[in-house]
């Protein structure tokens, strides 16, 4: 089963690969076409794709820059507002008399109140007392306050802001709330005396936030803040971040202080674009996923893919239509031409091409029709060649028969049988007249009757005994022309193959007659007859080749049959001891068509 | 005849390569319509910390995987046949087509006939936070509850020593997270026989059942040394008691969870020690299973969420406070 099966798929893979006939004209130039068409459209495709990837990448990364770049605005500006608060409040502090007054709290009081990012407003002296703070809070007993990086660190570099990483805070009894501290060095009148402080300022995440969230590149791009320590003060996954279920390769970004790089997760490539917020240090992270970003890549990838989709087939089909238009008439040309190897020259191509094609089919045309004259020259040549070889042979008499006929002459002369020799001279006399005739070919049948009986009068004479004849004539026949001629090698033939042989007294009848609107001589004997086999070859061309009996027959027919055509001619029937009988078919010739014969032939 | 048909062809290709331009508007109105996966989250109870956070984590998944998710839950904890109400309501729910289950069984065996029957006509099932008795399920997401008991024996050793009279407080008889943790904290303590489990008791996850327990305990005895609360609920009924008998420091509590009230406790040293779970993984992970089994992506069988163990000193480390305290802003 399976032998077979595979063995039908070869068989038709083969035909199909025949039907593809590689070296056809139609062929190559499809192929040629197609493989050309395919190549540059491939190139300019790739070209483009190219050009337009990278411009739409630059594109990209221009527009990440510019959204990170206004997120660090917002940010500074936001950051320089902070500032400002901690600044006013320093200034207040600074020149108060006493940090114990109501006038400060009231202050305080409506920054806290009127800005709802700012969660607690503090201020501790040196040794980490609370001096006061809005809203009143209280500091828990377990809290640690020498120990927290906003407080140590201001004390310490003087003059210097700080902002802290995001934190809890956890000073205050009962709030656990994720605040980032901004705390400075400050100066305090306590009790008359001027004692360095803290000044704290929490502040939750909402205006971070909202700067934030919104920024997305594409659907799946967000940025992130990381302060300078790395850790992650914003991002839009925080909670995972926190659980350990997403990571960010924040050692890489630590690295960049501003620029881009590029990374790859998850077989997906990412624009990683940095920049620092002047007061805090933080950097500012966009992830933006490239396939997003430059969408138009894909689309456009997409978009060529199909354009040269498309243009192949329709290349394609162009191509097989011209390829066809342009081999259509040189296989139109083929076709005849196979004809004409075939020997048909009746082509007459009208073929409407190509200029080129067209003028090659005229060409053709007038090759063809000077082959067909050139060949029906030859063959009239040939023709007229045969008849004055025919002719030369009809005059030709059998020197035999002349020998033989003197021989007899001679031999009655000696005997003493003078009216014998008489009547064979006379006879020889006119068989030769007649022969030559003024070198005519067409003669009265009366004539050619005359000659057939001389003829056998000096035969009987020779072949004393041998044989009888008898002639029977119609008178309408007589009337009419004949080609000379033409009894006498029948006759001929009678004599030496079929009566010479016999043991009995021969018998040759001719009759002449019109029958079927032809004229008829008959020449019936009653000898051997003549073998089946060389019956059927008698007449057919082959059989002239052959010296000996069935010479002067063939030559009678042939010549016959050039004169007037295939429907004249001998038929010769005969059966073995029983007898032969040919008949001479010619066509009824009157006075005047001969003539016109005579000129045609000549001509 | 043939040439026909290739003008034809040719003509047919003109056609396609104009339409193509107009194609792909057409395409991006039909990502727009599809239908957003809908994903039914059932847990035990609607009530607590716990649960609240594991609400937020899959809220977080569902926002970033863009699915829909109906919240339901019986009104009391553990109440598996309102569960299996809940379950069989959303397979057959007829107007809203369920693509997935999350389901934190509050039994082992009750639920495996709706869980089984959601396997049967292809509807992922994710169990989170505890086992269930079947093998239909497309992922298990739980809290390592053995390693976790494991932690708390561990910490008690750090704490008390080699020998110690301890009081076992648990929370539902036959829960599986009950006894995993239970038998983690007996792998441990059970090699040094110094320390004596003087009473193991259940408090039904119900905080003034707890409270009164151990103060009844304690009022009696008054060798006991530490205290191992196995959940929040139990956690926070003894650290009330402790605290209300000022016996801080002279019995050591051990508490699951990291609810408010229990950080409080811990910055107050009535409580020296806890092991806290990762709610929130649970609650995004068992989303993010449903939509990557939704979507026949691979997912494990089984998966294992860390404890961790937290004291007064190290809660405030960046790493831990994430943990510890929700992050609003």
């Amino acid at each position: 089963m399976k032998d077979k099966i595979v063995e039908k798929i070869a068989k038709s893979i083969e035909i199909f690969v025949n039907s593809i006939k590689l070296k056809s004209i139609q062929f190559i130039i499809s192929f040629s076409f197609i493989l050309i068409t395919i190549l540059a459209m491939l190139f300019v495709g790739i070209a483009i794709y190219n050009k337009v990837s990278i411009l739409s990448e630059q594109n990209a990364i221009i527009n990440t820059r510019q959204i990170i770049d206004q997120v660090n605005t917002n940010l500074d500006y936001y950051m320089r507002s902070m500032i400002e608060i901690s600044d006013y409040l320093d200034n207040i502090i600074y020149y108060d008399n006493d940090i114990q007054n109501d006038k400060l709290r009231e202050q305080m009081n409506v920054i806290v109140s009127s800005r709802k990012d700012i969660v607690t407003l503090a201020i501790f002296s040196d040794n980490g007392d609370l001096i006061l703070s809005v809203p009143s809070n209280k500091i828990k007993s377990s809290a640690n306050i020498k120990q927290q990086d906003w407080f140590t660190t201001p004390l310490r570099e003087m003059g210097n802001l700080y902002f802290s990483s995001p934190h809890v805070q956890n000073i205050f009894e009962g709030q656990h709330k994720w605040v980032v501290s901004l705390s400075r060095k400050v100066i305090i009148n306590r009790n008359g005396k001027r004692i360095p402080g803290v000044l704290l300022v929490d502040m939750n995440f909402s205006v971070i936030d909202q700067i934030c969230t919104k920024v997305a590149f594409g659907k799946k791009g967000y940025i992130y803040i990381i302060d300078s320590k790395g850790n992650i003060v914003y991002h839009p996954q925080l909670p995972l971040i926190n659980v350990g279920l997403k990571r960010e390769n924040i050692k890489e970004v630590q690295e960049h202080v501003f620029g881009k790089f590029f990374d790859k997760v998850n077989g997906e490539r990412r624009l990683i674009t940095i920049e620092t917020v002047n007061f805090c240090r933080w950097r500012i992270v966009g992830i933006a996923y490239m396939d997003e970003i430059s969408t138009i890549k894909k689309d456009m990838s997409l978009y060529i893919l199909w354009v040269l989709l498309i243009g192949i087939l329709f290349f394609i089909s162009i191509s097989a239509f011209i390829s066809a238009k342009i081999s259509r008439p040189i296989k139109q040309l083929e076709k005849s031409m196979m004809l004409v190897e075939k020997g048909q020259f009746d082509v007459n191509i009208d073929v409407k091409g190509e200029a080129e094609v067209a003028q090659l089919s005229r060409t053709f045309n007038i090759m063809v029709s000077r082959i067909k004259q050139l060949m029906n020259q030859i063959v009239e040549e040939q023709e007229s060649k045969r008849i004055s070889e025919l002719n030369a042979l009809q005059a030709q008499i059998n020197p035999h028969f002349l020998y033989n006929t003197l021989d007899s002459v001679v031999w009655m002369a000696e005997n003493g049988k003078s009216d014998d020799v008489i009547s064979m001279v006379t006879a020889l006399a006119r068989l030769f007249r007649i022969s030559i005739s003024k070198g005519k070919n067409i003669i009265s049948v009366s004539e050619e009757i005359e000659h057939a009986r001389n003829y056998l009068v000096i035969q009987s004479i020779r072949y004393r005994n041998k044989f009888e004849y008898e002639f029977d004539v119609q008178e309408e026949a007589l009337k009419y022309k004949t080609l000379k001629l033409v009894l006498q090698p029948i006759i001929e033939n009678a004599i030496y193959h079929g009566i010479e042989y016999m043991v009995d007294k021969g018998k040759i009848k001719i009759s002449v007659s019109v029958t079927n609107g032809k004229l008829l001589f008959e020449v019936r004997d009653n000898g051997v007859g003549i073998e089946e086999e060389v019956l059927n070859n008698l007449l057919s061309y082959e059989s002239s080749k052959k010296k000996g009996s069935g010479v002067g027959v063939k030559n009678v027919h042939e010549r016959i049959r050039l004169y007037f055509g295939k429907e004249y001619g001998l038929k010769i029937e005969s059966e073995l001891d029983v007898g032969t009988n040919v008949q001479i078919w010619l066509p009824l010739i009157e006075e005047e068509k001969l003539e016109a014969k005579q000129n045609e032939i000549q001509r | 005849m043939k040439y026909k048909g290739s003008l034809l062809l040719t003509f047919c290709c003109l056609i396609i390569l104009l339409q193509s331009c107009f194609t792909d508007k057409n395409m991006n109105v039909d990502v727009n319509n599809a239908h957003k996966k809908n994903i039914a989250f059932i847990s035990k109870t609607n009530y607590g910390y716990h649960w609240a956070t594991v609400k937020q984590g899959a809220n977080v998944a569902a926002r970033e995987f863009n699915v829909d998710i109906d919240f339901m839950a019986p009104d009391v904890e553990e109440d598996a046949d309102e569960q299996i109400n809940l379950v069989n309501n959303a397979i057959d729910n007829k107007d809203k087509v369920v693509d997935a289950i999350v389901l934190a069984a509050s039994d082992y065996n009750k639920l495996v006939g709706v869980i089984e029957k959601a396997y049967q006509r292809n509807i992922p099932v994710i169990i989170i936070d505890s086992q269930v008795n079947t093998n239909k399920i497309s992922s298990n997401i739980i809290t390592d509850n053995f390693e976790a008991g494991k932690s708390m024996g561990n910490v008690l050793l750090d704490i008390c020593g080699k020998t110690a009279n301890i009081v076992i407080m648990s929370f539902v008889k036959g829960s599986i997270n009950a006894k995993q943790r239970e038998e983690g904290l007996n792998s441990v303590i059970l090699k040094y026989p110094g320390i004596k489990i003087v009473s193991k008791e259940y408090c039904y996850s119900d905080t003034n059942l707890a409270y009164n327990i151990i103060k009844n305990i304690l009022l009696k005895n008054n060798n006991i040394d530490a205290v191992i609360a196995l959940n929040d609920i139990a956690s926070e009924g003894v650290a009330l008691a402790i605290d209300e008998l000022n016996l801080e420091g002279k019995v050591k509590v051990i508490a699951f969870g990291s609810t408010t009230q229990e950080l409080n406790y811990l910055e107050k040293s009535v409580i020296n020690a806890i092991v806290i779970e990762n709610p929130f993984s649970i609650g995004y992970l068992g989303v993010k299973f449903a939509v990557d089994a939704i979507e026949n992506k691979k997912i494990p069988n089984k998966y294992l969420i860390e404890t961790k163990v937290i004291d007064k000193n190290n809660m405030y480390l960046p790493e831990n406070q994430r943990m510890l305290f929700p992050f609003v802003w």
